[in-house]
């Protein structure tokens, strides 16, 4: 049974280094039992937004409504539901077990407490009698990411914040972690927020993409994002220069130049040169991958253009038509004024 | 050179023995050590959590003047707690000089600014993870605190060996405010003044050997206990 | 586990029985100031348990330089003083700080130097020796701490009629005791004034072959004269003025001034007792 309200709401979110503002979010709405995926590079202002979503900052302006109704950081009862698991795990200095039960006990939950570790343990991939024992810094840098794991999922959360999961792990951790995760929404309802700059790893798990830069939520769905340095060549148009000599014009800005955006959409695919000569960009790649898009049918087209990388979305049929696969090549397409500028 | 080489047979002599002035003398270092150690630890401990963990208006200046008194002359606490014990101070009815109590006063006084500083610089150091971790386990602020505390316990440990190491050599207070009595009030180190002054510098090896190896047992009992 | 907790046990019981020790009553019990002299030889060590005996009175002494001892007096924090300044201990009496005065002892001064005697001083009078010492400029020692010693270098100074040379560079003041002061002399090669109970325990860690020797020496002026003072009880009601009282009549009593008579250092008489 789905609850009437949706787990998040945000309205007009603001907050404030100083005088630097790190994040501006009119409107945010995060279903119960959904999967979102942050994107965005380092300083974009997700590990802000994990951090009022997790209620443990309080944002400088602006309001959150949990469930419905509007909540304030650092209430005990959101608390008890709520956890984020932070980007650099902090593991106790004590044993694996002891490091596990830490949020039950303050729960004052003891009871049949080793067989909730073996659980929460193998949730994770870890063996209870090879590591509950263990001292904090007998771990691997995943196994910790995963004990840190085990910590949020025994405590059966509302909601699971998760900050950059995979940033430091080995592919096996990578995999339990998403894993873990997706067991967690489907065996309690848990809702999950995760942020990562591994783009194909949150398609993989996620139900929609938030894009975020500079502190904005500027589309959903994961984008393309193109950053600087930009060449000045003419009043209306700048160009992006790769170093194999490839360029990418683009529409200027009418303010100031900040990131580029490319919308998937825009992005059309082809093995040669297209006829169309007002298609102004016309560049070549590599397939890097392809992957299937939660529930919508359609696939992912993950292409690098020399250093860039370039996200396009197709239908089965143009995969079959041009018998597309991971290494062909291919030539992507876009309009200069195709451009949306954050 | 040779006194050096008397003064090692000598200790082991000392030792061995059960030199009657020798053990009274290491036993009195021990008690008033340990006693200002701990009370400097209850003094020192919550003073240096507040000036380390909270922010509030003149911390500044308070780590400035806590980092100052890190280099109080031993001599100078001396001179002061004796101001005060005396029978003419404010605490002379209290008759605490000449005794040990009045000793460890004195050297609380001289431990405290360096367990509040240590543990104020300890947890300053924590991980700013560690308490948004804490938050989002659902920790209120007394789990905060505690969990915070025992994370540092080998910081607090270390600020307990440098407070014993310094109570236990200074020499100052004890000499001072203790008077160095025979069978009541003589400390290692105040011995070892009187044997360099009486020109029985062997005697005043053999005693600093002596003083070495107590700092040994204790430093080895606390670094057992990190080990738990 | 189970050891930190007998760890902490240990800890805390050390703990209480600091606090317990000082908290036991003391009865019958005298606290004594006295200088260094009668500490570092061993007179009272020796002497002490025989008073204890024989009055019951239980006796504990702290040893630091006459300046301190007479202060701690005026402050009310000892019973009685064993000092060694006399003209320090009548200002003492006349201020209101001490009330009776007894002499018990002297040992005497001597001045010690080089064996080669640079200045030539060997055999004069102690003014003349000191006006020799000023004239060639030869190194002089002074303890400089305004101890009893101390005070009686300056007095023997301004007996030979001459101003306190502190600010010539013949003459060093250590700020150290007195067995460290010799040693100051013996390594630069200059003369000092020792009480003969130091000198004596000097010559034994020079194992008979000193190479300072004793020069000057017999004066009257170089005697040293200790007295027992007891404190006024209109400025220290504290103070156990009966025991203090006690004390200073044992010191001067027959069987005492024989104990002091009969004890010696490395062999050498120290004291010559002198009550009347």
């Amino acid at each position: 049974m789905t609850p009437p309200h949706p787990a998040y709401q945000l309205r007009h979110i603001q907050h404030y280094y100083g005088d630097k503002k790190v994040l501006d979010i009119q409107d945010l709405t995060i279903e119960n039992g959904s999967i979102t995926g942050l994107i965005g590079p380092n300083g974009s202002g997700k590990s802000t937004l994990l951090k009022i979503l997790a209620f443990a900052l309080r944002p400088t302006r602006g309001q959150i409504f949990y469930n419905g109704r509007p909540e304030v950081p650092f209430s005990q009862t959101i608390r008890s539901k709520v956890t984020l698991l932070t980007q650099k795990p902090y593991l106790l200095k004590r044993t694996v077990f002891e490091n596990i039960v830490y949020g039950l006990k303050i729960r004052r939950d003891d009871n049949d407490l080793t067989n909730r570790v073996k659980k929460a343990l193998l949730n994770v991939g870890l063996d209870y009698n090879r590591f509950a024992a263990r001292k904090w810094h007998e771990l691997s840098g995943g196994e910790a990411q995963r004990v840190a794991m085990a910590a949020r999922l025994i405590l059966k959360p509302e909601i699971l914040l998760l900050d950059e999961p995979i940033t430091s792990v080995d592919t096996k951790s990578a995999k339990l972690i998403r894993q873990a995760s997706l067991n967690a929404r489907d065996n309690w309802g848990t809702t999950l927020v995760i942020a990562s700059h591994d783009v194909q790893w949150l398609g993989s798990i996620s139900d929609r993409q938030l894009a975020i830069f500079n502190g904005t939520i500027f589309a959903t769905g994961m984008e393309n994002i193109i950053t600087g340095p930009f060449e000045k060549t003419g009043k209306k148009t700048i160009v992006k220069a790769l170093d194999d000599g490839q360029r990418i014009r683009l529409k200027a800005p009418a303010q100031e130049l900040g990131s580029a955006i490319i919308r998937k959409q825009n992005i059309t695919i082809g093995l040669e040169q297209h006829p169309d000569k007002g298609l102004d960009n016309q560049l070549s790649g590599h397939i890097v991958s392809l992957m299937l898009e939660n529930k919508s049918g359609h696939i992912m087209a993950t292409v690098a253009i020399h250093d860039l990388t370039l996200i396009t979305r197709l239908s089965p049929d143009q995969i079959s038509r041009f018998n597309l696969y991971p290494g062909k090549s291919v030539m992507l397409g876009f309009h200069s004024t195709d451009v949306e500028w954050i | 050179m040779d006194f050096i080489v008397a003064g090692f047979i000598k200790a082991i002599e000392l030792l061995i023995s059960g030199d009657i002035s020798t053990w009274t003398a290491v036993w009195a270092t021990l008690k008033v050590s340990t006693c200002s150690m701990l009370m400097s630890i209850g003094a020192g401990l919550p003073c240096g959590f507040v000036l380390g963990f909270f922010e509030f208006k003149g911390k500044k200046h308070l780590r400035t003047l806590v980092d100052t008194l890190l280099a109080l002359p031993t001599v100078f606490v001396g001179l002061a707690v004796y101001a005060v014990i005396s029978r003419q101070g404010p605490l002379g009815e209290l008759g605490l000089l000449f005794t040990l109590t009045g000793i460890a006063i004195g050297q609380t006084i001289l431990a405290f600014p360096i367990v509040t500083a240590i543990t104020a610089s300890t947890i300053e150091n924590i991980d700013y993870d560690l308490k948004l971790t804490l938050v989002s386990l659902g920790a209120g602020k007394r789990h905060i605190i505690a969990t915070c505390l025992w994370e540092v316990r080998y910081g607090i440990l270390a600020a307990a060996v440098t407070a014993y190491g310094r109570v236990l050599t200074e020499v100052g207070i004890s000499m001072m405010v203790g008077g160095n009595i025979k069978y009541h009030t003589r400390t290692v180190t105040t011995a070892i003044a009187l044997e360099t002054n009486k020109g029985l510098f062997a005697d005043g090896i053999a005693l600093g050997l002596v003083l070495i190896t107590i700092a040994f047992i204790v430093n080895l009992s606390l670094s057992f206990l990190r080990k738990q | 586990m189970n050891t930190k907790k007998i760890f902490i046990s240990v800890i805390s019981a050390v703990f209480f029985m600091v606090l317990a020790t000082s908290a036991q009553a003391e009865t019958k019990s005298l606290m004594m100031a006295t200088t260094t002299s009668t500490d570092n030889t061993g007179l009272l060590e020796y002497l002490i348990p025989h008073f204890e005996k024989e009055t019951g009175i239980s006796l504990k002494w702290t040893a630091t330089g006459t300046g301190k001892a007479l202060k701690l007096g005026q402050n009310c924090d000892v019973d009685v003083l064993l000092v060694h300044a006399p003209a320090a201990e009548k200002t003492y009496i006349e201020k209101g700080y001490g009330k009776d005065r007894r002499q018990v002892m002297y040992n005497d001064f001597v001045i010690i130097g080089p064996e080669n005697d640079p200045a030539g001083i060997k055999g004069k009078t102690i003014s003349d020796a000191l006006s020799t010492i000023k004239s060639k400029g030869a190194m002089f020692m002074s303890r400089g701490d305004d101890s009893g010693t101390n005070k009686k270098e300056k007095l023997l100074w301004k007996d030979a009629r001459i101003p306190l040379p502190d600010k010539e560079n013949w003459y060093i003041q250590t700020g150290q005791g007195m067995l460290a002061t010799i040693n100051v002399a013996q390594e630069r090669k200059g003369y000092t004034m020792t009480d003969r109970g130091t000198y004596i325990k000097y010559q034994s860690q020079q194992g008979g072959n000193a190479p300072l020797k004793v020069l000057v020496e017999g004066d009257t002026i170089l005697l040293n004269q200790y007295s027992v003072l007891t404190l006024d009880p209109g400025n220290c009601p504290t103070a156990k003025y009966d025991l203090a009282l006690k004390f200073s009549d044992w010191m001067a009593s027959q069987n005492a001034q024989t104990l002091i008579k009969d004890f010696k250092l490395l062999g050498e008489k120290l004291f010559i007792p002198n009550a009347k």
